[in-house]
């Protein structure tokens, strides 16, 4: 059932209001975070307000322009939209808490603060698009949002990483772009409120280079290997940024927009027809399994963090392309999994750097003792991405094994397994040093984060046990993803 | 072929004039042979057009007594009269601004002036 | 809505008397030269108004001058095409207003009416060359504007000034006269001088002399347009011309080689005397080529404006390529681009001028974190940037996706392939001038203790910025406006 409300348009446009209110404000500090906060909760408000409805199955639809025919800027909250920007907004609230302390003595906060606020709007703006184009729209003006963030530090290094991150999302905005006009002359529409617009009639070679076009234009944000080369550059970011950039914002937009060109603009039957899936399959398992390796021998903390992040978005890949509904639903759900538990470590990162300065692995002996609550925090995000049960994390990979088994191809399982074991192998030593290793002075004083950064910290990893252990309790978001993969595949 | 181009033979002189002064303005580097060569244009072009209106054995299109039709077509002419204000508009600006140039440079050799720049 | 036909005469006639004016109030008073061309503008913009909303209103109308009927008398017709008169307008009017502070900075006293005559002068060419049915008139008004043109780029008596000035001007020229001659031959052909009576009349003409004059008259607009390889005048031209004549010359002057190709079109087209295929190749593939060598260039430089007038190249390409397509998609996203592009490359000039204005500098190295300094002014240069690369929701996205649709729909993928990602080489540039000014730190400090722009600069530039981003939200309305127009230029080629 559709419902016009123009809370779907609201949504992305309270986040736009809140930046334009931080650029107003300029140096002053009240008014800056009156706003950020004031806007981060009324957001959330909003899209919780529209939750009810979305798990009684009503859709809230808002047109906000048309250029011509078919041609506009639409807004359209349904079931996989909702669950994405639901997160969105749930972690733009804990970021912003969180920035607010982290950023304390940093310079250009107003900017910072602008333009994080334009990131999330962006963001809600991808989930709640209707069509392609506004899709797109608010793809690449996330890009150019998200630009400034990165080089905040205006270091060369920083300015490299930049352009770095510039050259690789520009190009798969072109991508994109290429792909919705194709779409739009092949389809007739580029609109993303059914389970496929394209059909067989368009010759099969034009479909393979079309699903090729768009799941490279997406791929770059989603950091599919070999795509994926901006993302570890871009950590020079500060740590608020790589934890939006990395968990809620970029990648996330990248591996939703994975999502709906399989779901929505192919449509699961079409893919299956066309056999290209496998491949794209494969490349995930693969960037999985290779950046698990990768990041084992990453001794910079927030580099591990990154390989981490293009192991597990590539979950979310595999997910949609293994076309089962199991999978599906995997696929779904680890958006936020994955959300949860990467901030949360991004927390515990930037919490470590600003009390202690330390940004590699090996400094962190002992530093249990030091921060208790935030590495106990981190270790809650730790186990979850090992996969141990009443954790997120275990709900992502049992449903995604039933769904490779589901779907025959049984060795998907294995490869996670592998990745649990690698997993392991690459969070256990931290925790391990942090807790068991003897630190490096006998005389140790507990020392926390400032209570804005830990409060935080300790809520989302609270969110990732709560994503966990309530799986079947209904009512909760994941009743959502299995509205939309029922949408999904007609059942 | 010489037939056709005998009969048009006008045309062709106009065609002639043309692509000489356009050789001028490409290869000569002093600016008032260009120019001199841009002026050439406009005249192959201006005689072009007014040779469109000429009628064969026809009078001067002046109404008067003992002047018989067939007139030649008047409105080229008059075309070419503005034409001609308007390249000599042209011609004055383009000496003008050569004359500042000779000033600030003391040269007008094109090639010169790139060296100088 | 009646409107009284003459209105079409007093759209060229007020500016031009104005024009003729003009030093005479400046011989009074200097700085009233200023006030009596804002004055005329504003009038001929009020008058350039009434015509569109008549055009949207009722479809084009026209007026035949003297009371001579068609096709003897000369016809002035307004069609959705000439509703680039109201951007010539607007345009006018802001240069008239930037340049208040920045001749008096710029420019010798005495030369300061005369200015303002030229740039009157200059607008009223481009009025009448918008709005003339009739060929000839169409060379007059394309003399009387490339005449101030070239006069306006020496304006300030500079050494490289009246160099630059002198190129463009033989290039000029040339083009000038290749288009004559085109309108020689297709009155020699066709007898008559009116556009319309042209087209009715060229059906039966032998095919050559048709090809040559098509193609003269086309090569002669492709110069005006500066279109690749074509361009070498339009670099130092329009970098060298004090910053509100660039706007002009740049968002308007060029666009008169467009509006030229599209009367071209329409004759035709709608004559149906020749098979335009060769044309719109070549012009698809020099426009893909401007895109591309444009940016090529333009990465290279250090000089802001320098950089401002590669882009305009590549941008030209956009345009050129969107007519060569010739289906409906990409001949709209084409002329809905000859408006975008005056607004956005508009506030990008005049955005460099400003900065140039207070800083006296105007290479990337030397104004480094200008930004800080000048906050307004370097942030609508980045929404013009912004919009020139065709990041939505600006006015440069629509035209972009509507040529790159065209490309698809005329079976012709490798150009929206060329088009997107020659849009990425220009963002190459563009990011540069955007860090340079806001994350680079100053090479000399004292740039940070620039004050912001005057109102009078600041006003027209903060103006053209926010219409960068209405262009792009209300991107429906120019283009249902021109989609008219569009379907009846292609409706005898069977598109549309």
């Amino acid at each position: 059932m559709e419902v016009i409300d123009a809370r779907a348009a609201l949504a992305p446009a309270i986040s736009l209001l809140c930046a334009a209110l931080v650029f107003a404000s300029g140096e002053r500090t009240f008014w800056r975070r009156l706003f950020s906060l004031s806007a981060a909760l009324a957001k959330l408000v909003i899209v919780m307000s529209m939750l009810p409805g979305a798990l009684r199955g009503v859709v809230y639809v808002f047109d906000l322009v048309q250029f011509t025919e078919g041609v506009g800027l639409a807004f359209r909250a349904d079931a996989l939209g909702m669950f994405f920007s639901l997160v969105s907004s749930t972690l733009w609230l804990f970021t912003t808490v969180y920035a607010i302390g982290y950023m304390e003595r940093e310079p250009n906060r107003m900017r910072f603060f602008g333009f994080f606020a334009l990131c999330v709007s962006t963001t809600v703006g991808v989930a709640f698009a209707e069509n392609l184009l506004t899709m797109f729209l608010f793809y690449e003006t996330l890009t150019i949002c998200t630009y400034p963030l990165v080089i905040h530090d205006e270091t060369p290094e920083a300015m490299k990483a930049g352009r770095k991150y510039l050259a690789y999302t520009l190009t798969g905005g072109a991508f994109v772009l290429l792909g919705s006009i194709a779409t739009f002359q092949l389809a007739g529409t580029m609109t993303l409120s059914h389970p496929g617009i394209l059909t067989m009639d368009a010759g099969r070679g034009t479909l393979i280079a079309l699903f090729i076009c768009l799941i490279a234009g997406f791929g770059v944000k989603a950091a599919i290997m070999p795509l994926h080369g901006w993302l570890p550059s871009a950590m020079v970011a500060p740590t608020p940024v790589s934890a939006l950039l990395h968990a809620v914002a970029v990648v996330k937009v990248g591996a939703f927009g994975v999502l709906r060109v399989v779901y929505n603009v192919f449509g699961v039957r079409l893919l299956d027809e066309l056999g290209v899936c496998d491949w794209l399959a494969a490349l995930a398992a693969f960037t999985i399994i290779a950046a698990s390796i990768v990041a084992v021998f990453q001794d910079n903390l927030k580099r591990r963090l990154a390989f981490s992040t293009i192991s597990q978005l590539s979950y979310i890949v595999l997910g949609a392309s293994l076309l089962t509904p199991l999978a599906a639903t995997a696929a779904i759900v680890h958006i936020a999994n994955q959300a949860f538990a990467k901030i949360t470590m991004f927390f515990v990162a930037g919490s470590i750097q600003r009390v202690t300065g330390k940004t590699t692995v090996h400094e962190l002996a002992g530093i249990g003792y030091r921060m208790p609550y935030t590495m106990g925090a981190f270790t809650i995000a730790a186990l979850s991405f090992i996969g141990v049960p009443l954790f997120a994390g275990f709900v992502t990979k049992w449903y995604l094994s039933l769904g490779a088994l589901e779907s025959g191809a049984w060795w998907y399982a294995l490869v996670m397994l592998g990745s649990a074991l690698l997993n392991a192998a690459y969070w256990l030593p931290v925790v391990y040093a942090a807790f068991f290793k003897t630190p490096p002075s006998t005389h140790v004083e507990m020392q926390e984060a400032h209570w804005t950064m830990l409060g935080p910290t300790l809520v989302c990893a609270a969110y990732v046990i709560l994503l966990g252990a309530t799986v079947s309790v209904p009512g909760m978001p994941f009743a959502l993803a299995r509205a939309a993969v029922t949408f999904v595949f007609g059942m | 072929m010489i037939a056709a181009l005998w009969h048009n033979i006008d045309y062709a002189a106009c065609v002639v004039l043309f692509c000489i002064g356009l050789y001028t303005v490409i290869t000569k580097h002093n600016l008032i042979k260009k120019f001199m060569g841009l002026n050439i244009m406009e005249t192959a072009v201006f005689a072009f057009i007014v040779a469109t209106g000429v009628v064969e054995g026809g009078n001067a299109p002046i109404m008067g007594p003992g002047v018989e039709p067939p007139f030649i077509n008047p409105l080229p002419q008059a075309l070419i009269l503005t034409g001609i204000v308007v390249a000599v508009s042209t011609t004055a600006l383009a000496l003008g601004l050569v004359i500042r140039i000779w000033h600030q440079c003391g040269t007008i050799e094109a090639d010169e002036l790139r060296e100088a720049e | 809505m009646t409107t009284w036909p003459p209105l079409l005469v007093a759209v060229v006639v007020v500016p031009i008397l104005g024009a003729v004016l003009t030093p005479v109030v400046g011989q009074w008073r200097a700085r009233r030269a200023a006030d009596w061309a804002l004055g005329t503008m504003l009038l001929t913009s009020v008058v350039a108004l009434l015509l569109v909303a008549r055009v949207a209103d009722g479809g084009p109308f026209s007026y035949v001058a003297g009371g001579w009927e068609v096709p003897y008398g000369i016809e002035l017709r307004f069609d959705e095409f000439s509703a680039v008169t109201a951007i010539i307008c607007l345009l006018g009017v802001l240069a008239i207003v930037f340049s208040r502070r920045y001749a008096e900075h710029a420019l010798p006293e005495v030369r300061i009416p005369y200015y303002y005559a030229l740039l009157l002068l200059n607008l009223a060419g481009m009025l009448g060359f918008s709005i003339t049915g009739d060929l000839f008139n169409l060379f007059v008004f394309m003399e009387i504007l490339s005449l101030s043109g070239y006069a306006l780029v020496a304006v300030s008596g500079e050494k490289i000034a009246e160099m630059a000035a002198f190129k463009y001007l033989v290039m000029g020229a040339v083009s000038s006269i290749a288009v004559l001659f085109a309108i020689g031959m297709l009155y020699a052909l066709t007898g008559s001088l009116n556009m319309a009576d042209v087209a009715s009349r060229l059906g039966g003409a032998p095919v050559a002399p048709v090809a040559v004059a098509f193609g003269m008259m086309a090569l002669g607009f492709m110069v005006k347009a500066a279109i690749f390889p074509l361009h070498i005048w339009l670099p130092d031209a329009h970098a060298i011309a004090p910053s509100p004549v660039s706007a002009i010359l740049s968002g308007l002057v060029v666009k008169v080689g467009i509006v030229g190709m599209l009367r071209l079109y329409q004759i035709a087209y709608t004559s149906r005397a020749l098979d335009l295929e060769a044309l719109n190749t070549v012009l698809m593939w020099l426009g893909a080529l401007s895109i591309v060598m444009g940016a090529f260039f333009a990465v290279f430089q250090d000089d802001v404006k320098m950089m401002l007038a590669y882009s305009t190249i590549s941008n030209i390409g956009y345009i050129v390529m969107g007519l060569g397509l010739a289906s409906s998609a990409g001949v709209i996203g084409a002329s809905v681009h000859v408006f975008n592009h005056a607004i956005i490359k508009a506030t990008l000039f005049l955005g460099a001028g400003a900065l140039i204005f207070r800083t006296g500098k105007r290479t990337l190295t030397d104004l480094a974190g200008v930004g800080h300094a000048m906050p307004w002014t370097v942030a609508a240069i980045s929404v013009g940037a912004i919009s020139i690369v065709g990041i939505p929701p600006t006015a440069g996205f629509l035209c972009k996706w509507y040529i790159a649709l065209g490309a698809v729909e005329a079976g012709h993928p490798f150009f929206a392939f060329a088009l997107v990602f020659g849009a990425l080489f220009i963002f190459i540039y563009y990011i540069r001038m955007v860090n340079a000014f806001y994350f680079r730190p100053p090479r000399d400090p004292a740039i940070l203790e620039v004050r912001e722009a005057p109102a009078s600069m600041l006003v027209p530039i903060l103006v053209l910025a926010t219409l960068c981003l209405v262009m792009g939200v209300l991107g429906r309305i120019p283009l249902s406006f021109i989609e008219p127009a569009v379907t009846r230029l292609l409706a005898p080629i069977g598109g549309g």
